[in-house]
């Protein structure tokens, strides 16, 4: 291999290599800026093949996709001063790339990210502060009812709220070259402490629909047993009078048939039924009699002709 | 993995070679640069190297004796040959390839096979549209009414606009997860706790859906909900106690009312069985006295018919048959007691005692009615011995 060989490729090598150094691609995914020592020459490349001079110019390029920024919760206080942990996200994009660059110390997205978390954070803070737990949590106001039975109204202070802090800080984030797409809240988590409230008042609020269930049970319980019981003394009490009345019925009827009967001889009467009296008294043996020998029975007994 | 082979799905922080970008810095060489130093290792691989050294960005191939003109011709076809490697690729059937060229968006490139022209055309990422992919949040939540309530949902979705889903935003998945998180707190957080629980699921369904996919339409990132439930939603586990207590206590309430229920079918039917017995028994009443009178005067009413024929005689035999009747069946004493004012004191239990003493153990002293007739005819004999002997002493004293 001869030195001219070797010159020839050496040559070639670096051609290639200083091609390659002069030309740059920027994808649709960036947005990248042209500087000459470290000024900006050019902002907001548009994708696509450029050309650059190689050594003295430099490209940077910046992600310019919406990129997530997810805030560490944060307790913010409510205007009753009620404190609240609060997790939210952005969405943002570079919009103006000089200005990004320039803003963020060479395009640092660290430094952007956290430039942008402590706005929103204080923007929130002003936010909540201004509104209270139920406004916030429930975009209602305090008077104001929730919708019922199968009927949802998501509408109200909650996206007020979010759309006022995006415009808020979207007015401060010009000056990065930021653009905030979108700011959500993801949580509204009430603390640790204020959770056990809120569990111990569920769980009374739960005992307070059991004891009702239960009781309102007993109540018609008691209802029906009630009802039962009296139904029964009516039923009972309307059986006795009827039953007496026939039984009444039944006597008086008796009684008018002897009535009929006897009243054709009174005196005869009581003779007879005395005489059957006297039978069914003594109509089972084993009586122990004392009789006294002058009565009437006894009469001949005493006299064949029964005169004394 | 071929060295062309574009990353996976989600991993787009990758650019068609497989390197990882340096994130939010300049990278340094751009691309064709890295393209050559990678062809280069490559080269040395396949050639068996080993002597592979990785010149940056020269390409001194082996440094052998080969002629200038050898390497050159080498290198060129490698170079033809991987050009026409790279100009070929295949997009499977789910999928749809994202092209760019020269960084600007070129094409999407639907199913089968395509050419595409090398080192100009990079396919971004090959984006499976149809495959529905699916994310699930599970989280404890406050409702409008201050109450907490523990949600699971699970949000299924595709990514139908490849263009976007590639190029828009960076980590799509993630604007997802907590965009969805997002919504379905804003819903929960206006709903109350006995709609998220009961009533308003699907509404809160509907709602958040619907919200989520305003999100996801602002941020322009290619993504469709297929479907999104809220599979789950019930009471933090630190009152679960409490509200399964409601559940019981309903069916509390409907045992008691059950119980007093059964009662009440218990006694009514017995209450009209007894009214009923109480009717019937006072019909028979009425109807057995009637007919006992009935018959009685009927009887009367014979006999008077005879004795007002014979009224003496019939008076008469009646009033002996009555008495011989009852006198046949007792024991008799005769008692011809002179002076009607004498007290005549019988102790008549204590003369049954004796009587019976051998026989029975009668209780003393209360009627002996009952005892009396159970007596044998040879106790009754004796006893009547006795008294008569009793009153024999009596007058004797007297």
């Amino acid at each position: 291999m001869s030195n001219r060989n070797a010159l020839v490729l050496v040559a070639l090598a670096l051609l290639v290599f200083l091609g390659i150094q002069s030309l740059y691609v920027v994808t649709e995914k960036e947005r990248a800026i042209k500087l000459k020592f470290g000024e900006v020459v050019q902002a907001d490349l548009p994708p696509g093949l450029h050309l650059k001079i190689p050594f003295i110019e430099e490209v940077r390029k910046f992600d310019r996709r919406i990129i997530t920024l997810d805030t560490d919760p944060e307790r913010f206080i409510t205007s009753e001063q009620k404190g609240l942990e609060v997790d939210a996200y952005i969405q943002w994009r570079i919009d103006n790339v000089r200005d990004y660059y320039t803003a963020t110390s060479g395009g640092d997205m660290f430094r952007a990210n956290s430039i942008l978390e402590s706005r929103i954070n204080s923007g929130l803070r002003d936010a909540f502060g201004l509104r209270t737990l139920r406004e916030v949590v429930s975009g209602r106001g305090q008077e104001e009812p929730l919708s019922t039975g199968g009927r949802i109204e998501d509408e109200g202070e909650r996206d007020r709220l979010m759309r006022q802090t995006t415009q808020q800080i979207n007015q401060f984030a010009d000056g990065l070259g930021i653009e905030v797409i979108d700011i959500r809240i993801k949580a509204i988590d009430l603390p640790q402490e204020v959770s056990q409230d809120v569990f111990s008042r569920m769980r009374s609020d739960r005992e307070q629909e059991a004891r009702r269930f239960r009781s309102n049970g007993e109540r018609q319980a008691e209802e029906i047993r009630a009802s039962a019981d009296r139904q029964r003394t009516v039923i009972l009490a309307e059986a006795f009078r009827e039953a007496e009345q026939l039984r009444g019925e039944g006597d008086g009827e008796a009684a008018r048939i002897y009535a009929r009967a006897y009243g054709q001889n009174e005196d005869f009467y009581s003779f007879y039924r005395s005489l059957q009296a006297y039978r069914e008294s003594f109509n089972d043996g084993g009586d122990l009699m004392l009789l006294d020998p002058q009565s009437d029975f006894f009469r001949f007994m005493r006299d064949q002709n029964g005169v004394n | 993995m071929a060295w062309n082979e574009p990353p996976n799905g989600n991993n787009n922080d990758q650019d068609p070679w497989g390197n990882r970008r340096r994130r939010g810095n300049n990278d340094g060489p751009p691309d064709l640069d890295e393209l050559f130093k990678q062809f280069n290792e490559k080269l040395s691989k396949w050639l068996g190297g080993g002597k592979g050294n990785k010149g940056g960005g020269s390409n001194k191939g082996g440094g052998s004796a080969g002629s200038l003109g050898a390497i050159i011709g080498i290198l060129v076809v490698l170079v033809i040959a991987y050009a026409a490697y790279d100009s070929i690729y295949t997009v499977d059937e789910s999928e749809r390839a994202v092209v760019l060229r020269l960084g600007k968006f070129h094409a999407l490139e639907t199913p089968g096979l395509h050419f595409k022209v090398p080192f100009i055309d990079a396919i971004d990422q090959k984006v499976n549209v149809t495959e529905v992919r699916s994310y699930r949040h599970q989280s404890s939540m406050l409702t409008g009414d201050e109450n907490i309530v523990s949600v699971t949902m699970t949000v299924e979705y595709r990514a139908v606009n490849a263009r976007d889903f590639a190029l828009n935003v960076r980590q799509p998945e993630t604007s997802l997860a907590n965009a969805a998180e997002s919504a379905l707190r804003h819903v929960m957080g206006s709903a109350t706790l006995e709609q998220a629980l009961t009533v308003g699921r699907d509404a809160i369904q509907v709602a958040v859906r619907e919200r989520l996919q305003n999100y996801l339409d602002s941020y322009n990132v290619g993504i469709e909900l297929a479907q999104l439930n809220i599979n789950d939603t019930s009471p933090p586990s630190a009152v679960q106690e409490a509200f399964d207590d409601v559940i019981k206590a309903r069916e509390d309430e409907q045992r008691l009312i059950n119980e007093a229920q059964a009662y009440a079918n218990q006694i009514l039917p017995v209450a009209e069985g007894n009214a009923r017995r109480q009717l019937e028994e006072a019909q028979a009443y009425k109807e057995e006295v009637v007919a006992r009178a009935t018959g009685e005067a009927d009887r009367f009413t014979d006999i008077l018919a005879a004795y007002n024929e014979a009224p003496d005689v019939t008076r008469q035999r009646l009033y002996l048959e009555t008495l011989s009747g009852i006198y046949e069946n007792a024991s008799k004493v005769l008692v011809d007691v002179e002076n009607g004012n004498n007290l005549m004191y019988l102790p008549l239990d204590q003369l049954r005692r004796n009587a019976t003493g051998s026989s029975s153990a009668s209780g003393g002293g209360n009627g002996g009615g009952s005892d009396i007739n159970n007596l044998s005819s040879s106790e009754i004999r004796n006893l009547t011995d006795q008294i008569l002997g009793e009153l024999d002493r009596r007058r004797g004293n007297n």
